[in-house]
This record gives C-alpha cells, structure tokens and sequence, in this order.
C-alpha cells in the first residue's frame, strides 16, 4: 500500500513540465484555472525557499504574492528552452528574495543594478534538475548532503545561495583571502554533486 | 592558456550561483563560449545549484494565501462599475478625444486599490499592494514612450460596440471596451493584436451587465507591430487562434 502511495507521488518530471507549460499558454490569455493549477502544484517549494532566505512568514508571504504575480505577468513571455517552469519559479524566489533581504540591508554597496540583475539573467541559476526534486523525500536527500560538507564549504555555499553574497563579499565577512573563497565554494559544491549523484538525484 | 585558465574556472562555481558581479560574467561567458572544460563543469554543477533552492525545510504557506496570490491574478475583463459610469457620456468621450482616457486609467488604478476589503489588516495591506502592481502595470502603459492608440469599432454583429486599446510593446495593452452584446453561455470575448505574421491572443475579456469592460494585458515583447486590434466572440477560456465572429476591429490611428 504505502508503495503505491510513493508511486502515485513521483509524477515523471517530464509531464510536470508539460502541465505547466500547459498552465503558462492559458494564463497567458488569462485563464484563472491556470493559475490556480500553477500555484497549487508549486507554492510549497517556492514558499519555503523564500522563507529560508528572507527569514519572516510576514516577509516570506508579500515575496510569494510578488513571485506569482511576476509569474502570472510573465507567462506569455516563458522560455522554456531555458529550464523547467518549477526552475522558472524559483529562480525568481531566490532572486526576489535577496532583493529583499538587500533592501532591508540597505547596503548601497550592494545594490548596483548590476548585482540585483546578475541573479535574474543568470543562466546557470537555472537549476535544471529542480522539477525531478521537489519531492520532499529528495529535499531532505539534498539537506543532509549539505549538512555533511565541512562546516566551513556549508557556509560559503550558503552565504552564496541563500545571501546572495559575491565572491568579494563573503571574502569581507570571513576574513579570508578571495581565492580561497572560490576554491572552498567550488570543493563544496563538488563534493555536493559527487553526494547527489551517489544518492542518483 | 593554463594560467588564465585556471583563473576563469575558479569563477565556475560561482558563475552558477549567479553571484560574479557583471564584468567577471562577461569575462567567464566569453571563455566559456571556447573552453570544453569550464563549459563541462558549469553543466555539472547547474542541478547541484538546483538542488539548493529545495534543500531547505519545507513548508506549507498559510492556506490564506491562495486566495490572496490568485486574487491579484490579471483580471481578464474586469468589469469595473466606475469605469463604466466614467464613459456612460459617448459623446464626452468623442470630444475630448484622449484626455478622456486618463480619467478612465485613473479609475482603473482606484478601482484596483478599492476592489479588495480584505479581513486581516495584514492581509489587506498586502492585497492592496498586489492590486496596485496591476494598477501601476496599467499605468506605466500610459506613460510608455512608445504608446499607441487603436480605436476599434464595432461589426455587423456589434454595431454599436467601440472599445480603445493603448498599447506599448514594453509594457503591454490596456483595453476598454463598451457597449458590448451579453456574452451567450459558454463563450467569452477574446482581444487580439494582429500583427503582419498572425493574430496574438492578448487576453480574455467578459463585460459587465452593460457591455462594458476594462482590463490590463501584458502581450509578448517579441510580436511584430499590430496592424490592427480585435475582439472575437470564442469558447470559454479562449483559443489559440480566433475562429468566431469579429466584433470589433481598429487599425492603428496614423500618426500615433
């Protein structure tokens, strides 16, 4: 029974990503169906990585309302060479989330235009696998991953993903020479993909 | 080669995590172009930073905010009762000829504020401000450099019909239409931007009791420039590409 139960719930990736797509090509003609099928299949992952980043249900919750409607504006406009729709959605989170977090900072330095738009017109944030891996079972594979790096490759991964931190940035903060910055971050994130694809994410 | 070399894929990983600042970018996606290598470990390292947006606890939004996100969905046709009574004059609208409209897109953006009287202070707050991107994606047409007003009239099916778009290719159409016959069951009004190549569904529109009707669209950036503007009488939830009778119709006013 309970295997059934973890069959039905691993949906192929493939046909999430056409449901989706299905979902932008309504919305983009404004369509509500859609966008409730949209919100309904994405708001959990999109929620939690914002309220990872940004810390505050308060916060957490206008930075939803923002992804989504940037979604729903935007659906017409969806590439879906550049990554699944579930990436899509996220990479906006993560974005509009460090947005955010670097308002509330309010850190001049930290806020060329050039900065807030690397994240958004960055392609390799696209994170191709993320349709496979909302699964919550695999979300926990991921965090323990994470959590076995040594402490210090964690935490430039992090001050990096979730803080958005430059390679520059988190060299200040840590008092360490900016070549071991990237060496550290590049080791951990190795290290990460040797653990993933062990697990076979 | 080697000593560059070496220099660029130390920003590999943080190429990925999107976090060089836009010169280095520049510099790495140019060597990336040219080098197997770095190119390989960006392809490797792209699912593992896609792995970290769900690596992290995950958790369920309050059920509240369904409604609240979906709320501030483009309301296709809005029928705003406002608008309407702003336009009942047809001949003040003939007159004044453009300046009428702003009256009208100012009542879009105060409708869009007033339509929600959410329970929770919290939760209005935060409506009001979703309805107020809309308003300001309404406005912002108006004040687009590149604005252009299509009057359109109505058909041998509508002939008292007449709607006005405004549209810019950066920031979409604002449509308004008024005098419209009452939808029949099961079909909906659908907007169109025709363009050289093919029409291009802007949105759906369902008037309100007295056949009026305004409502925001954002169009693709990429279409060629409209030759004309229509309305189509479609199945609910529309069509890719129109297959009922026309109408409304407008060709771009020369000039504009």
């Amino acid at each position: 029974m309970w295997l059934l139960a973890a069959l039905a719930r691993m949906r192929p990736a493939a046909q999430s990503q056409a449901e989706d797509l299905d979902c932008l090509r309504h919305l983009a003609s404004g369509d509500q169906a859609s966008a409730s099928a949209l919100y309904d299949r994405h708001a959990k992952p999109v929620y939690s990585l914002i309220l990872r980043i940004v810390g505050d249900e308060w916060e957490a919750e206008d930075v939803l309302q923002d992804v989504f409607a940037q979604a729903f504006r935007q659906a017409a406009r969806y590439d879906a060479s550049r990554g699944p729709v579930a990436a899509w959605l996220l990479m906006m989170a993560r974005s509009r989330s460090i947005d955010r977090v670097r308002s509330r900072r309010s850190r001049p330095e930290a806020q060329t235009s050039d900065d807030e738009h690397a994240i958004d017109e960055m392609p390799g944030s696209m994170p191709d696998a993320a349709s496979s891996m909302l699964d919550e079972e695999q979300a926990r594979i991921v965090q323990r991953a994470l959590g076995a790096l040594p402490s210090i490759q964690r935490l430039v991964i992090e001050l990096a993903y979730y803080d958005g931190l430059s390679h520059r940035e988190i060299a200040e903060r840590l008092e360490e020479p900016l070549g071991t910055v990237k060496t550290r971050i590049r080791l951990g994130l190795l290290k990460l993909r040797d653990a993933l694809t062990e697990a076979r994410i | 080669m080697s000593a560059l070399h070496d220099e660029l894929k130390a920003n590999a990983a943080g190429y990925v995590l999107g976090i060089l600042d836009a010169g280095e970018r520049r510099v790495f996606e140019a060597h990336l172009a040219e080098c197997g290598e770095c190119a390989a470990e960006v392809a490797s390292l792209r699912p593992v930073v896609g792995a970290l947006a769900t690596a992290v606890p995950q958790v369920t939004p309050r059920p509240e905010m369904r409604d609240r996100v979906l709320g501030q969905m483009i309301p296709s046709g809005a029928s705003l009762s406002s608008l309407n009574e702003a336009r009942d004059d047809p001949e003040r609208v003939e007159r004044s000829g453009s300046i009428a409209w702003l009256p009208l897109a100012a009542a879009v953006v105060v409708a869009a504020g007033a339509a929600v009287y959410a329970v929770r202070v919290h939760q209005q707050v935060a409506d009001l401000r979703g309805q107020l991107v809309q308003a300001q994606s309404a406005t912002s047409v108006l004040a687009a450099p590149d604005l252009a007003r299509i009057d359109l009239q109505g058909q041998v099916v509508a002939p008292d019909a007449r709607a006005r778009a405004l549209w810019s290719r950066t920031r979409g159409l604002v449509f308004s239409a008024a005098n419209l016959p009452a939808l029949p069951a099961g079909k909906v009004y659908q907007v169109w931007v025709v363009t050289a190549q093919a029409p291009v569904s802007a949105g759906l529109l369902v008037p309100d009791i007295s056949g009026g009707g305004t409502a925001y669209y954002m169009t693709p950036q990429d279409i060629g420039a409209p030759v004309a503007v229509a309305v189509t009488l479609e199945p609910a939830g529309g069509v890719p590409a129109p297959t009922g009778d026309k109408y409304l119709v407008g060709t771009p006013a020369p000039g504009v």
